[in-house]
C-alpha cells in the first residue's frame, strides 16, 4: 500500500484548524452578543419614540429639527446595523457603524458632562441611568468591542482565513 | 493594500446601510420629524407629558414654582428631596430633607416615620421631566399622609428663580 498517508500526517491540519475555528467561533459569539445590545437598543427606542425625542431635546446640543432628525433616524441605524450583525450580514460595515454610533455619542456624553448637565442618558439599554462616569465607562466598553472585532475581522480576512 | 481596499468596501457597505436606516427611520417616524421641523416638537412633548402624568398619578396635587414658593416663605411646609443623595449634597432647597424614592418604599423607614401624617410636605425632584417626585408623593399618600403635594418645576426652577437653597445636609 505505497500511497497510503502515515495517520500522524492526517491528523495534523485538525490539529492546526481548532483553535482557528475556536477564534472564528469567539468572534461570531462576540459579534453576536454586540449586535443583539444594539437591536435590542435601537427597539427600546423605536418602541419609546417620543421619550427618546425628549432625552435627545434635553441634551440641547442640537436645534430641535436635528434634534428630531436624529430621534428618528438614530433608532433604525442601530437596528438595522445590530440586527445584521446578529445575522452575519456584512458584519465589518456594521462593526464600523458601531464604532461611528459609539464613538459620537462618547463625545456628545464628555460635552454633557462638561456642562454639569444631570439628564437621562436615554440609551435604550436594561434600565435608566444619568448621564454620567457610568455610561461613558459603558460607551467606551462597546467602542473598544466593536473597534477590537473590526480589526480581527480585518486582519482575518487581509490573511486570507 | 488589501487591507484599504476592504476598508473602502467597508465603508461604502457603512454609508448605504446607514442610507436604509434613514430611509426607514423617516418613514416611520414621520410625525417626529415634521413636528421637530415645524418647531413643535418641545410643545408636542409637553402635551404628552402633562396628559401621561394626570393619568398615571390621578390623586397627586401638583404645585407651581409660585405655590411652592408660597408655601416656604410660611415656613410650615416640610420640603422633601427626592433626588438621589449625591446631587442633594451638592445644593438644595434650604430645610429640605433627602428622602430618594427606594427610602420611602422602604418598609419601616425611620425618617418617613418621624414625619406627622397631616404635615404639608411638598415633594421635587431635578427638573420639569422627572417623574420622581410624583412618585415619592404617590407613595407618601398611600401610607397616609394627608397633605402631599410634589413641586413639578423641581430644584432646577427652583434655583433659576434664586430662591434659597443650601449645602448643610
Amino acid at each position: 500500500m505505497p500511497n497510503r498517508k502515515p495517520k500522524t500526517e492526517n491528523r495534523k491540519p485538525a490539529a492546526r484548524k481548532s483553535p482557528r475555528n475556536l477564534g472564528r467561533f469567539l468572534l461570531r459569539l462576540l459579534g453576536v452578543a454586540l449586535g443583539g445590545i444594539f437591536f435590542y437598543a435601537g427597539l427600546q427606542k423605536h418602541y419609546h419614540d417620543w421619550d427618546f425625542a425628549e432625552a435627545v431635546l434635553a441634551y440641547q446640543l442640537a436645534p430641535m429639527w436635528l434634534a428630531g432628525l436624529v430621534a428618528a433616524v438614530l433608532p433604525w441605524v442601530e437596528l438595522v446595523a445590530g440586527g445584521l450583525l446578529v445575522l452575519g450580514l456584512k458584519r465589518r460595515s456594521c462593526l464600523l457603524l458601531i464604532v461611528l454610533l459609539a464613538a459620537s455619542f462618547l463625545v456628545v456624553l464628555a460635552v454633557t458632562m462638561a456642562r454639569g448637565l444631570k439628564i437621562d442618558c436615554g440609551c435604550g439599554l436594561f434600565f435608566q441611568r444619568q448621564v454620567g462616569v457610568e455610561a461613558l465607562l459603558e460607551d467606551l466598553v462597546l467602542l473598544a468591542w466593536a473597534g477590537g472585532l473590526y480589526w480581527w475581522e480585518l486582519q482575518t480576512v487581509s490573511r486570507g482565513q | 493594500m488589501r487591507g484599504r481596499g476592504l476598508l473602502r468596501e467597508d465603508l461604502a457597505w457603512a454609508f448605504f446601510l446607514l442610507f436604509l436606516a434613514t430611509v426607514f427611520g423617516l418613514a416611520k417616524h414621520w410625525q417626529v420629524v415634521t413636528l421637530s421641523f415645524q418647531g413643535n416638537l418641545a410643545a408636542h412633548l409637553e402635551e404628552m407629558r402633562t396628559h401621561r402624568r394626570q393619568v398615571q398619578f390621578q390623586g397627586v396635587k401638583t404645585l407651581n414654582l409660585a405655590q411652592a414658593y408660597a408655601l416656604f416663605q410660611k415656613g410650615q411646609s416640610l420640603f422633601i428631596d427626592a433626588r438621589q443623595p449625591e446631587e442633594y449634597a451638592e445644593l438644595h432647597i434650604t430645610g429640605a430633607v433627602n428622602l430618594p424614592l427606594p427610602k420611602v418604599e422602604k418598609v419601616g423607614n425611620q425618617a418617613v416615620a418621624d414625619i406627622a401624617k397631616d404635615r404639608q410636605i411638598v415633594v421635587y425632584c431635578a427638573e420639569a421631566h422627572c417623574d420622581i417626585a410624583l412618585k415619592v408623593a404617590e407613595k407618601l399618600q398611600s401610607l397616609g399622609f394627608t397633605r402631599v403635594s410634589a413641586f413639578l418645576g423641581g430644584f432646577k426652577a427652583w434655583d433659576e428663580a434664586g430662591y434659597p437653597v443650601d449645602t448643610s445636609m
